[in-house]
Parts: structure tokens; C-alpha cells; sequence
């Protein structure tokens, strides 16, 4: 199979499964620019061993509550598991306080990701490979990303691709 | 008359070997190239405008993203201006603490730091590297995989893989499709050894972040980044694109490093009469500049070029050390056949056994080589007990640990016989009886019967489209009796939501404790100081079960 | 191994091809197939002008690298280009199709070789070949990077196996799902012969010219 057709496949897959689970997308309100509640840093790691309190589940679920009797008898969903942006944020200050800072910079825009539908990050992906796309659509997905994921600094990341691929003329335009 | 020494001489297993001269001009060099840029830098209001002998309008790809993510800025020109042979002694001086060295190796520029490795003798950068490894104590990492995808086998192999101490664990395909039993079975197989054993599936990169995001696997590795703008083109992507992919992995919880090492952009052709270790320190600067945690490297699958240079495994050990010195996670390759010899096989894993890093090899086929997927490991299962005796020879710590037949065999016989539930749960292909058996003592996948490929096929496509994700897999454990093992795959899901995993150089404990570069910095200052092996792990690692025993002999 | 119909079919028929093949070596069913093949020592390659699309559905290209029995010679275990090509278009015409060859200068990459003569190709199909030796079966639509079949271990790759990618190629054009030619492998090969591909490659990669078309190349035996 063909890595277009294999991309294509897995999309369609995912978007299946996504149909399947609605609340899948229950993380979406809470997603960018989160707060953390306070400050941590290496000393309050691992999190999720000495400070719990402060995780919750994408679907605002406690940490502390998510057990493997309840994912057995239906009171938790594959949903209840995701991380939520505020942990990651939380992550990027251990990051921050090892001074890691390009580190949690990652963890920062991945928490930007968070609400973004597994497919159509895929396809973002996808479209930020060599001679894939031309400086309009990125910038178009860079616009995308920052109106309607508020997702600033991976808008950022994607509209600096789209100048730096044109300028070295390995955009679409130059195929 | 032909001499009947020289005739023995090329009788010997290194004359098989590929050895080539040095040709500079093409990049056919290892370390210390003429051609090598000379270091410079030049920062105005926070912005580098000048890298490497470059002006930002002369910047290709790569400069530009490490100009503008890769390099610290606020002390670069102070660091840049120290004598590189002063910042190799800090290197190995054991009363220079590694964070002040991590913060003058963070600031400066990629020639920069080939510039000092290139001034250190492999013993030097030995010492450097036990100094400058992320994580307090070494770990290893295997390869699970057989010629026959045969899933059963894979789940057997690592469970035994876990007992015998390996961390991590990757497996890959033959036939791309099998990929979600192959992924399951080495996150299934590896969790009945021991708990907490973090595994990943290597396939192409958007198929492999599909069967994260599923809950298949617990971790990537073979995100390929490359030092040169074309070599980059050729693989099919641009630092911002995996840098984006990056961002993916960790949006849904899931540890990742990239993949890289010397030799990679000479054997593609376009290295531009540039060093091995010089293009090697690109590629590491755009993955510090992608914010990924660590690197898998140390030539991996390119070995045979640098090892038939001149100095290349002394190039190879630099580049381990280079992703140390950029406070990066080291899973140092040893992973792949470069040579026929034994004696260069050792002395090659040694520049990382003996100083320990945070994954000494990225890859030890825990099968016989011949069921290496990878195609073939630098050290196979057939070399445990070597492997076992040089860690008691040297009263070193390499990850692994001598084990006893009888505890293998109930181990690989209850991965088998989980991997059967599981599959009957999931309304998979059938396992047989006959199967669980053979797994049980198999060595290889010749101790295996085949298997109806066919439907294999067919069902793991089928489980994909219906879309099963790990609380399928929990449900169906439990379902099958395995709860202790329906309890591991939950608490991996748990360590995707708490997120602490994904911090630099971490595994689990078998009490799903994570330890990493934040709880377990390397602290090392000299004799007595760092990770010292207790006196309870060198009973472990002394404890060969054939050595004589005074007392009973 | 899972045998299914379609290999089951496949080795039927290649017996069944032998046994009426063997008897009569001379006749002139078998002519097509071993007028290029047996007799000739060496082979001449005269560049005849821009390659062009073909139309004729029962063409193979065959895409060569820059260097190709040019610069170099012979392949990375010393297997004269002479023969290789010749094993080629033998394994092609024994299925009752042509070849017709171009020399691939803008990459000395084989997914770019054999590609761009796919591109070319009448029947969409084309075989892409280094120096070295290492070849694929690549086919028009199909992305780049992607490919029918790869023989990348060079080292690996004998006479044998070059008519058997020249015949499944031919098949490839003709329709037909043949089953892959195996490939070999050797954990050996790398240490044996990676430094020594990195060097061929690279001398292969400085006769790359970037932006030069295709051009095609007459073949005559001599």
C-alpha cells in the first residue's frame, strides 16, 4: 500500500471510530492557553505520585478516581483516560524548573493539540511534509490552527514553515 | 609462496568486513574534517544571525531551525568565546559538576561541539559520558520481533526480555498489516514478565503515531531526522514537520524520542564534504530544537559506514556523548551487525557498557539474530550469558541479569497463554493449544508452527476498522481471568493522563514508579559518587547459576 | 508460508513453461528470449536524444542511474552491467514484452530512476537501476517513495534474480499480480559491503545533473 493510501485509510479509520465515541471531542472547551492550578516544579515529580490532586482527566475526571473497576463496569470510557492541557502545562513547569525549556515548549504546544481530532491532526502532518503544500494552505492551516484550535504557538510553528519551505522553494509550488 | 600466517590472517572473521580509506572532500570522514565549518556565532537583540561560518541569508533549512530553537542564547557568545580544549576538560574533569557543563554545552553551536569532541580520546569521552548521562543509572532496551510475525512467539520472547531485565521494548513487522498483533503482543508479553515495561512498534511515521494514539503502543522511537537539507527532502520531511509530530505524540500522552547517526546523509549521497559527527550534531541540535526529550543514536542502521573509517567508532561514541552533553536521553543504538568479529563486536558495546547510558543498546535482539526484523542486532539472545558475564567481569551494570530456566518457562508460558484469551475475547484468529506450547520453549520462530497468515491479516485489519483501543484490550483480559494483566495496560493508560513519563530518559518500576531524569538526575562527581550498584544488584548480577559454589563442591 | 491460488497458479505455470522451454532451446519460440540474452559478451549504450512518453502498452522502461555502465562498470559484488542489463531485458521479452532503456540524470536516487522512467513508460511500468546494483519495480501512479517491489540489498542480488525482476516487471505491465520475487536477506551484508555502497553511491551522485531530462539509450549487444 502506498503511503497516501495507507494515510487515507487510517484517516477514514479513525474518523470511524471518532464517530463512534462522541464524547471524544469533550476536551475541546478546555483547550489553550490553560491554567494551571499553581505552580510546580521538579520537587512535586512524579505528579501523579505526590500531587494528584492536581491532574484531572481530559473529561475533568480526578486522577485520583480513575480506577480499573470503574473502567470495567462502564463508569469510565477510553475518553476519561486522555490528558487534559492544564497536566501538560503543569509538565512543561517540571520541564521549565530542569531548565528544559525547548522541552516544554513541545509540551506547551502539544497541549494546544489536544483538542484537535486524531485524523485531522494527521492530515496536518501530512500536509507539513516537503513539496506537500503550498505556502497558501499553510498558512491557511496555520490560520486554522490559531482561529479555531486557539492554538497560537503551533500556528506560529506552521506559518514559519510555510515562509522557510517557500524561501528554500520546497512548497508545492516548486514540485 | 603464499605465508601461512598471512593465509590464517585472511582466514579471520574481520576480513570480511567492509573497511574503506578516508575521502574528506564527500564527507567520507568521521570526526575532525578540514571541511568542517568553523564555529562561529552572532546574537542581536536574542535572535542568532550568524551560525557556523553563516549569515541568515545564507541559513538553509536546518540553520534556520536550530538558529531559531536549537541553541540556547542569553550566554552564547560568552560560551562560544571559551577555548574549545577548555570546555573538553570541563567534559571529563570529574570537579566540573555535568549542569555546569550542560549549561556552556546547551549554548553553543554544532561545530562548536564537534570542535571539542573532536578533541577527546575515546577514554576521555568515556568518562564524560558516565558524567554527562541524563539519568542516574543505565538501563536497555530490546527488540522483539520474528520472521514470521508470529504474535504468539513475540509475547513469550518478551516476557522472558522482562525477566532478564530489559526496560524498554520495540518491536516491528514483516509484513506491514500485522503491526497491531505484533504491537499488542510485545505490550502484553512484556507486562506478564514484568509490570511496567514501556513498548513501541516501529512502522512508518503516520501508521506509528495511529497505533499510539490507539493505545497499542506506549512510546515512539524511529522518528528519523537527518543532517543535511536534501538527505532531509529524501526522507520525506522538514524539521517543522517532525517537530509538529513531536507535539502529537505528547498531545496524547505518549513518550517519543527522534532516531538518527552518523553515516546516514554519506550513504544517501549528499553529507556536502561535511564530518559524520559535524551532520550528526545537526540532527541532534533540530531534535533539542523540536523539544523531544531524547535521542536514539549512535549510527543505528548506517554502522557499516562509519565503522569502515578510520576512527568511526570512536565517532559513534561522540555522537552518544553529544546527545548527552545536550541534557538529551541517550538510547545509544548497539543495535545493529557491523561487523563478523566478536572481538570488535565487544570492543564497539563497551564505549557504552562500561560508562552506561540511559539505554545502553536501542535494540538487543532478545531472539536469535536470525528472527531480527531489524536486520540483525549488534548482541542476540544467544549471547545473554555473555552479555551476563562481561557485567560480572567488569562489576558493571548493563541492565540485564542472570535468570533461572523454570521462572522463563512460566513466564513465556502465561504471555502465550494470555495472548490466546486475549485473542478469544477479541473475536481474533485462533491460538491453539499447540501454539502456546511450542512459545513456551520455543528459541526461534523455527520452533513454531505457521501460522494462517491470510487471516491473521484479515483480522487485524477487521480489529483496526472497528476501531478497538486499549479498554477493549483491558476489558477483554479481564474477561479471559488475566486481571493482573488488564491491570498493567490500565496503568499504562494512566501514565499517558498523569504525563510524567514522557520527561527525559524515563521507565517505570515494576511498582510503576517513574523514574527519570527529574526524580533520578545523574549526579556524578567522581569516585563513589553517581550510580553505585548496591550490594543487593551485584548479587544479582554476580549470581550466574553454573559457577562452582565453594561450599557444595 | 501460506500458499494461496494465485502462487499455486504461478508455479504451475512456470513448470509447465520449463518443461515445454527445455526441450527445444533452439526453436523459435524461444529466439525472442535469448537473442539479447546468451550470446552477447558486452553491451553498448549510444544516447539517441530526450527520452519520450511511450504509448505502447507492451513497454518496460528500464531507468538507469547517472553512472550506469558509464563511470561504472559493474555492480557492488563485481557483476559486469553488460550482463545485468542483458538478464533484464531477457526476463522482460521472455513474457513477450519489449524494454526500452533511458538514463536518468536530474537523481541518482532508485525511487527517482525507476519513477521517472515509469513515467515514460507506455505501460506505466519500469524497473529504476543504480550502479551498485540495487533496483526496484516502480509503477506510474504510485508516489515516489513508494514501489511493486525493492531489491535494496545489492549485495544480495544475482543474475538469476535480475531476469526475475525483468519477468515480473513485464508481468506488472501486462496486468497480472505475480507473486514478489523473493528477497533475500543477510545480516552479513551490511558489514560486509555498506562502507563500499556509500562510496559507489556517492561517486554515482557527483554525475547527477540537476534539472537534465531523461535521455534515451540505444542498446546493441555486442
Amino acid at each position: 500500500m502506498t503511503q497516501e493510501e495507507l494515510l487515507e485509510k487510517i484517516v477514514k479509520e479513525v474518523m470511524a471510530s471518532i464517530s463512534d465515541t462522541p464524547a471524544s471531542s469533550a476536551a475541546a472547551p478546555s483547550a489553550a492557553a490553560p491554567k494551571a492550578e499553581g505552580q510546580v516544579t521538579k520537587e512535586d515529580y512524579p505528579i501523579g505520585e505526590k500531587r494528584p490532586d492536581l491532574i484531572q482527566s481530559a473529561t475533568g475526571k480526578s486522577f485520583k478516581d480513575l480506577d480499573l473497576d470503574k473502567l470495567l463496569n462502564g463508569e469510565l470510557k477510553a475518553e476519561d483516560l486522555r490528558i487534559r492541557p492544564e497536566t501538560l502545562e503543569l509538565q512543561a513547569q517540571v520541564a521549565e524548573s530542569c531548565d528544559r525549556d525547548a522541552f516544554a515548549g513541545n509540551l506547551r504546544r502539544a497541549a494546544e493539540l489536544i483538542s484537535i481530532p486524531d485524523a485531522r491532526l494527521l492530515e496536518i502532518y501530512n500536509a507539513l511534509r516537503p513539496y506537500k503544500s503550498t505556502k497558501d494552505e499553510l498558512l491557511a492551516i496555520a490560520a486554522e490552527l490559531k482561529d479555531q484550535y486557539n492554538a497560537p504557538i503551533s500556528a506560529a510553528l506552521v506559518a514559519e514553515a510555510a515562509e522557510v519551505y517557500y524561501e528554500r522553494k520546497r512548497s508545492k509550488e516548486f514540485r | 609462496m603464499r605465508s601461512k600466517r598471512f593465509e590464517a590472517l585472511a582466514a579471520r572473521p574481520v576480513k570480511k568486513d567492509g573497511f574503506v580509506k578516508e575521502w574528506p572532500e564527500v564527507g567520507l570522514i568521521a570526526m575532525n574534517n578540514p571541511g568542517d565549518p568553523a564555529p562561529s556565532i552572532k546574537v542581536e537583540n536574542g535572535v542568532i544571525v550568524e551560525l557556523d561560518g553563516r549569515s541568515r541569508d545564507e541559513f538553509d533549512m536546518l540553520d534556520t531551525f536550530i538558529a531559531n530553537y536549537g541553541i540556547r542564547t542569553e550566554k552564547a557568545e560568552e560560551y562560544m568565546a571559551l577555548d574549545s580544549l577548555e570546555i573538553a576538560r570541563k567534559l571529563c574533569d570529574i570537579n566540573v559538576p555535568r549542569a555546569e557543563v550542560v549549561d556552556i554545552t546547551t549554548s553553543i553551536t554544532p561545530a562548536k561541539l564537534t570542535e571539542v569532541l573532536g578533541k577527546m580520546t575515546v577514554l576521555e569521552m568515556m568518562m564524560a559520558q558516565t558524567k554527562m548521562r541524563s539519568r542516574l543509572m543505565p538501563s536497555n532496551q530490546c527488540h522483539v520481533t520474528n520472521v514470521k510475525d508470529n504474535m504468539v512467539q513475540i509475547a513469550a520472547d518478551a516476557a522472558e526480555a522482562a525477566i532478564r531485565g530489559f526496560d524498554e521494548m520495540e518491536t516491528t513487522v514483516g509484513v506491514a498489516r500485522y503491526a497491531p498483533f505484533n504491537a499488542l503482543a510485545i505490550m502484553i508479553g512484556s507486562n506478564v514478565g514484568r509490570p511496567g515495561i514501556l513498548t513501541q512498534c516501529a512502522v512508518e511515521e503516520a501508521t506509528e503515531l495511529d497505533l499510539g494514539m490507539r493505545g497499542y503502543t506506549a512510546y515512539a522511537e524511529t522518528i528519523s531526522v537527518y543532517g543535511t537539507e536534501d538527505v532531509f527532502m529524501d526522507g520525506d520531511d522538514t524539521p517543522w514537520s517532525k517537530a509538529f509530530l513531536a507535539s502529537c505524540y505528547a498531545s496524547r500522552g505518549l513518550k517519543m524520542r527522534f532516531t538518527s547517526g552518523t553515516g546516514a546523509e554519506v550513504q544517501m549521497g549528499y553529507a556536502e564534504g561535511k564530518s559524520m559527527l559535524y551532520l550528526e550534531a545537526r540532527c541532534l541540535y533540530v531534535t533539542k530544537g523540536a523539544g523531544v526529550q531524547g535521542s536514539q543514536n549512535g549510527s543505528v542502521s548506517c554502522v557499516g559506514v562509519p565503522a569502515g573509517v578510520p576512527g568511526g567508532i570512536r565517532a559513534i561514541l561522540a555522537e552518544n556523548l553529544m546527545a548527552a552533553c545536550l541534557d538529551l536521553e541517550c538510547a545509544s543504538s548497539n543495535d545493529q551487525t557491523f561487523t563478523h568479529s566478536d572481538l570488535r563486536r565487544v570492543a564497539r558495546s563497551l564505549m557504552q557498557m562500561v560508562p552506561g547510558t540511559d539505554y545502553i543498546c536501542s535494540g538487543y535482539s532478545s531472539t536469535p539474530n536470525y528472527d531480527n526484523m531489524f536486520a540483525g542486532s549488534n548482541w542476540d539472545a544467544e549471547d545473554f550469558d555473555d552479555w551476563n558475564v562481561i557485567q560480572r567481569d567488569l562489576k558493571i551494570d548493563g541492565g540485564l541479569q542472570p535468570v533461572d530456566e523454570e521462572t522463563v518457562v512460566t513466564a513465556r508460558a502465561k504471555a502465550a497463554r494470555t495472548m490466546q484469551v486475549l485473542f478469544k475475547e477479541l473475536g481474533l484468529t485462533e491460538i491453539t493449544d499447540e501454539e502456546v506450547e511450542a512459545a513456551t520453549y520455543a528459541n526461534g520462530s523455527q520452533d513454531m508452527p505457521d501460522r494462517d497468515v491470510v487471516a491473521d491479516l484479515k483480522a487485524a485489519d477487521e480489529l483496526l476498522k472497528r476501531g478497538a483501543t486499549a479498554v477493549d484490550f483491558i476489558k477483554a483480559l479481564e474477561r479471559g481471568g488475566m486481571r493482573d494483566v488488564a491491570q498493567s495496560v490500565f496503568n499504562i493508560q494512566l501514565q499517558k493522563c498523569a504525563g510524567d513519563y514522557l520527561h527525559t530518559a524515563s521507565l517505570l518500576s515494576e511498582n510503576w514508579e517513574v523514574i527519570s531524569a527529574v526524580n533520578y538526575m545523574n549526579d556524578y562527581t567522581g569516585p563513589q559518587t553517581g550510580y553505585i550498584i548496591s550490594d543487593e544488584r551485584w548479587k544479582e548480577i554476580q549470581d550466574i547459576p553454573w559457577a562452582d559454589d565453594p561450599e557444595t563442591i | 508460508m501460506a500458499i494461496n491460488e494465485q502462487v499455486l497458479r504461478d508455479i504451475i505455470e512456470s513448470v509447465l513453461k520449463e518443461m515445454s522451454d527445455t526441450p527445444d532451446s533452439g526453436a523459435a519460440s524461444n529466439a525472442v528470449a535469448t537473442s539479447a540474452a546468451a550470446q552477447a559478451d558486452s553491451v553498448k549504450l549510444t544516447p539517441i536524444g530526450d527520452a519520450q512518453a511511450g504509448t505502447a502498452a507492451d513497454e518496460v522502461l528500464i531507468g538507469l542511474a547517472p553512472a550506469f555502465a558509464d563511470s561504472q562498470i559493474d555492480t557492488i559484488i563485481n557483476i559486469p552491467h553488460d550482463k545485468v542489463l542483458k538478464e533484464i531485458i531477457a526476463g522482460i521479452e521472455e513474457e513477450g514484452l519489449k524494454a526500452r532503456v533511458i538514463k536518468v540524470y536530474r537523481s541518482s536516487d532508485v525511487a527517482v530512476c525507476g519513477h521517472d522512467a515509469a513515467d515514460l513508460s507506455g505501460s506505466g511500468v519500469a524497473i529504476g537501476l543504480q550502479s551498485k546494483g540495487t533496483c526496484l519495480i516502480h509503477q506510474k501512479d504510485l508516489p515516489q517513495l513508494s514501489n511493486l517491489e525493492l531489491f535494496s540489498q545489492a549485495p544480495l542480488i544475482d543474475l538469476d534474480t535480475y531476469r526475475a525482476i525483468g519477468k515480473n516487471a513485464a508481468k506488472y505491465a501486462k496486468g497480472e499480480s505475480p507473486t514478489p520475487v523473493p528477497v533475500r536477506n543477510d545480516q552479513m551484508a551490511r558489514p560486509a559491503y555498506q562502507a563500499r555502497a556509500a562510496l559507489l553511491h556517492i561517486k554515482e551522485t557527483q554525475h547527477v545533473e540537476k534539472g537534465k531530462k531523461p535521455v534515451e539509450m540505444k542498446v546493441s549487444f555486442q
